[in-house]
């Protein structure tokens, strides 16, 4: 069994609980009570659709996908801060 | 070379696992500040482990093109994750302490003694 073979057969238990974990997730960011709920669900997110394309960049077999997946990571970060530098002075500045 | 494969994709096994727990986690537990620990849970294992997983796991694969890019491009994301995550996280509590935007039952709340004490 070739090391191709043993990937895709690993890919196909891991991709299901992948795409279960992030329908949770939105199902938390639709229904979360306040803002930060909210936020830290679609923090998760992304942070785990990052991982999950450089996944699929071995999947796939393309280098083009990881430059996304790191994108998407920093875009993250600024989400939070930018919504916690709201919430604390009301205004986002600079 | 393809002891880094299985490695990898033990890593990547271990971080989708993590994921789903975490996500469970964030789905039952009852207040903001007990989801951050499941939220914490789903990032940093779920997302920064299964990366550098990638990474190991591109570098033994034989059947891969432009397998070296790719490693280090998912090396420096999860990096990434890693520094930016807890940073994001611990801005965001303190911004929904100082909103009072989450209602709870605190036993012991420093943060409140420390500013009336101010």
């Amino acid at each position: 069994m070739s090391l191709e073979s043993q990937f895709f057969l690993l890919m196909k238990f891991v991709i299901p609980v992948y795409l279960l974990a992030f329908i949770i997730y939105a199902v938390r960011a639709f229904k979360g009570p306040t803002i930060a709920d909210i936020i830290l669900a679609v923090d998760c997110l992304s942070f785990d659709v990052a991982a999950f394309m450089a996944i699929l960049a071995v999947y796939f077999k393309s280098v083009y996908l990881v430059s996304g997946a790191m994108i998407l990571a920093l875009w993250g970060y600024l989400l939070d801060i930018y919504i916690a530098k709201h919430l604390v002075s009301k205004e986002v500045g600079a | 070379m393809s002891i880094l494969f299985y490695i990898g994709a033990l890593l990547i096994v271990i971080g989708a696992l993590c994921d789903f727990f975490g996500a469970l986690g964030l789905l039952r537990f009852p207040n903001f500040y007990v989801r951050l620990h499941a939220a914490t849970v789903g990032i940093i294992g779920g997302a920064a482990v299964p990366l550098f997983g990638v990474a190991l796991l591109a570098l033994g694969a034989d059947f891969l093109p432009h397998r070296y890019a790719i490693a280090g491009a998912s090396f420096i994301t999860g990096i990434i994750v890693l520094l930016a995550s807890p940073a994001g996280s611990h801005a965001l509590a303190y911004a929904a302490h100082r909103a009072k935007l989450v209602e709870w039952e605190p036993k012991v709340d420093h943060l409140g003694e420390v500013r009336k004490s101010d």
